[in-house]
């Protein structure tokens, strides 16, 4: 309607269209509208922390997040600084890379380590006591960089045409077949020959290809813990600028659209498989990348490093973060190499698991004051039990808290400490997972009511059983906990956006 | 004046079914030319032929003088030529803003190294999609302006998701739009709205429009011609009163008898 007469088309004796646009009134959207006003705002603690992060400008992100880690290594030890410390920083360069292939473009990769892997053994061929070869590293550095961007887009030309499932089923194979390759390239009997020079020995096969040589650049060799951590630091620090203004770029958005929709993508002008290979060369490069630094830390490169169980915590990382967040990875990073590695110690692991259980109760139940009366009603049913069983049955609280501090002096009068526990621990233990499970079947203040024993009984199996046993399974089912809760309370992760499929 | 498109002898078939037939078919610069037809009479297969995402068994299509056909959908969609879906098909997780300026990925130039240095190419560039996105953005007036930019796609009205796919095919520097069923799915007002709006996009913005429309309201108001198919063969074409008329569009949609009794 050329002449944009808005009711011309309207039968007769019909309402007439109203003209003002901005006036709520049934038949147009602006009741729709003004629903989406209210639905992205952020509500509670989380909004208010989300909406505090993202005033803070993209500098002072990067500040934040990893301005921790610049002063880490001076309040620690040696020891502290390369399990705690520089393992992170590798895991979340290795994250980053990862997060471009996955939560940028959304490619289901399951080889992604194999480049890792790559990079560690391609620089071990260059540089070490192994292979007779010490390249420098400002040369073997980009060639690593460029040969695993190459081995990204073979990959990906091999598996362009496939998605999601299928995806990951050619690429886990691909893993695979790294990790044979490098467990047999030994130049022993059943090794190829190669072209030229015949048979090899590559990658020293089932033992690792050893002596690998410090970073070497221009002559500088970073020899300490302390230097390669600040190397890492400085690469993370460097490659999250570089991704975040990718990520803010044509390419960027790009990426996101295939993600989202690649017919869609392609009808809008986006030429979908340059992009694909594009995500995998890039993810691959940066893996690459991170090889060198793990094949010079560890002086050697060994076929079990780089297998499907990495593989497992470079994904956790990245879904714990948040898919396609940048800044999720170093927080992903630092869960899954921090908990595990703090948990050793059972004074660590005693207020992990106190914290989690009253973070998960104030999290998990609502209205908050049902929370609150559970957190209370549960100290008050403690010291009752407490102070009754002591009157009763002496060798019922005996026992003492191992470790102390305030804390543990609080807890000794509030859990129950027998002498001689295994039996009765044991019979705790079954009773408590009995009573998690009809804590799952009543609603509303029964919940509650269920709640206090079921908590009290926790405590006392952490505290007769668990703990004992807390650098062996009691971290793995703890850490385990830990990224349920986690992942209950942001289930898209820290860092990630509630992304909707369909709608 | 030369056709802007043009299909000449197009064949299609998924396996032994014949969905598109011999397919003749023209659109002049300016104009607004309306497909309509029974469901599974192949519109939209044609509209996927035009855009690439099938490629013809027999047949060639024509854009400008040049043959698109056998191109890439992002090659042709370069050429000029952009289309809407009828199932909507947007990017629902990116910002209005982002899913219109995502659609001029064609026509900016800057390497995925130059936006990690920040390099001016890249700066400049987007500047400059920013600042087009948002005007075909302002094309549709408030509905899509203001705070909505920074809205997540997924968060608008299904009405206003059918207007950021109409600004998302227009960001594409596109000549030729080609809008399947805009009216789908929307009230009678909304729909009255469609019908001027395509209006708008010949007059004020100098598209060329072919649309794919069930409503013949909308159809009456906007058409300059129809085209009406019926198992993948073009069955009539004139202007509306003619096709709408015409014996074959009435027995296509009623069926021999009625049709009979019709006439």
């Amino acid at each position: 309607m050329p002449d944009g007469q808005l009711g011309a088309g309207l039968p007769e004796g019909a309402p007439e269209v109203p003209d003002a646009v901005d006036r709520p009134r049934v038949g147009t959207d602006e009741w729709v509208a003004q629903h989406e006003e209210r639905r992205e705002v952020g509500r509670g603690l989380t909004g208010l922390v989300a909406r505090g992060w993202e005033r803070i400008p993209p500098p002072g992100r990067l500040a934040l997040l990893l301005g921790p880690f610049a002063i880490f290594p001076f309040i620690t030890n040696e020891g502290n600084l390369y399990r705690y410390g520089l393992i992170t920083l590798i895991y979340a360069v290795l994250a980053l890379g990862l997060n471009i292939v996955v939560g940028f473009a959304g490619l289901l990769d399951l080889g992604y380590i194999a480049f890792f892997g790559f990079g560690a053994y391609l620089y071990g061929i260059m540089a070490s006591g192994h292979s007779g070869h010490h390249l420098q590293a400002e040369i073997a550095v980009p060639i690593v960089v460029v040969s695993t961007a190459l081995l990204g887009l073979l990959l990906g030309l091999v598996s362009w045409r496939l998605l999601g499932d299928y995806l990951a089923i050619v690429t886990l194979f691909f893993l695979q077949a790294f990790v044979i390759f490098v467990n047999n390239a030994n130049g022993g009997l059943n090794d190829f020959s190669y072209p030229f020079v015949g048979k090899v020995d590559l990658t020293g096969g089932a033992n690792g290809l050893d002596r690998i040589d410090p970073l070497n650049f221009f002559g500088f060799k970073i020899t300490t813990t302390k230097g390669y951590y600040f190397y890492t630091l400085i690469a993370l620090a460097v490659l999250m600028t570089m991704l975040f203004f990718v990520n803010l770029s044509r390419t960027g958005r790009a990426w996101r659209a295939l993600r989202e929709d690649p017919l869609a993508a392609a009808a809008m002008s986006t030429p979908v498989n340059r992009l694909k290979l594009l995500a995998f060369m890039f993810g691959a490069a940066i893996a690459g990348f991170t090889g060198t630094i793990f094949g010079a830390v560890q002086s050697g490169a060994f076929p079990g490093d780089y297998d499907v169980g990495l593989l497992i915590t470079i994904y956790a990382i990245v879904i714990l973060g948040g898919l396609g967040s940048i800044g999720g990875v170093v927080i992903g990073a630092l869960i899954v190499n921090g908990a595990p590695e703090l948990l050793r110690s059972s004074a660590n692991a005693r207020f992990l698991f106190y914290g989690v259980l009253v973070l998960a109760l104030l999290i998990g139940m609502k209205p908050w004051y049902r929370a609150v009366v559970a957190l209370v009603g549960t100290t008050a049913f403690g010291f009752a039990i407490h102070a009754i069983v002591g009157a009763v049955w002496s060798r019922g609280t005996a026992g003492h808290i191992q470790g102390g501090g305030a804390f543990g002096r609080a807890l000794d009068h509030w859990v129950l400490l027998p002498t001689h526990a295994d039996r009765i621990a044991g019979w705790a233990y079954f009773a408590l997972i009995v009573a998690a499970l009809v804590l799952t079947l009543v609603r509303g203040w029964w919940r509650v009511v269920v709640m206090i024993p079921t908590l009290y009984l926790a405590a006392f199996v952490w505290e007769n059983k668990l703990v004992e046993q807390v650098s062996g399974a009691t971290r793995l089912i703890l850490l385990g906990a830990l990224l349920v809760v986690i992942m209950n309370v942001r289930p898209s992760g820290i860092f990630g956006t509630a992304r909707v499929e369909v709608v | 004046m030369a056709a802007l498109l043009e299909l000449r002898d197009v064949t299609k078939d998924f396996g032994g079914l014949r969905v598109v037939d011999q397919l003749g078919l023209h659109v002049d610069e300016g104009e607004i030319v309306s497909v309509i037809g029974p469901n599974g009479a192949g519109k939209t297969t044609v509209f996927n032929l035009i855009t690439g995402i099938f490629h013809p068994d027999s047949g060639e299509i024509v854009f400008e003088g040049r043959r698109i056909s056998g191109l890439a959908p992002h090659k042709i969609t370069q050429r000029g030529v952009a289309r809407t879906f009828q199932t909507l098909r947007l990017f629902l997780n990116m910002t209005v803003l982002e899913n219109v300026m995502a659609a001029e990925y064609g026509n900016t130039k800057a390497t995925v190294f130059e936006a990690m240095l920040q390099l001016p190419r890249a700066r400049r560039e987007e500047k400059r999609i920013r600042a087009i996105a948002e005007e075909k953005l302002a094309f549709f007036g408030q509905r899509l302006a203001g705070y909505r930019f920074d809205q997540p796609a997924y968060s608008l009205s299904y009405a206003n998701r059918r207007r950021l796919e109409i600004a998302r095919a227009m960001a594409t520097n596109a000549r030729l739009l080609l809008l399947d069923e805009p009216a789908a799915g929307m009230n009678p007002n909304e729909t009255l709205e469609v019908t001027e709006l395509i209006g708008r996009l010949r007059d004020d913005a100098g598209y060329t429009i072919l649309v794919i429309e069930h409503d013949m309201h909308v159809v009456e108001g906007i058409s300059d011609r129809v085209v009406a198919l019926d198992h993948g063969v073009k069955i009539a074409e004139g202007s509306f009163g003619e096709v709408a008329t015409h014996p074959l569009v009435i027995e296509a949609y009623l069926g021999v008898r009625a049709a009979k009794k019709a006439v």
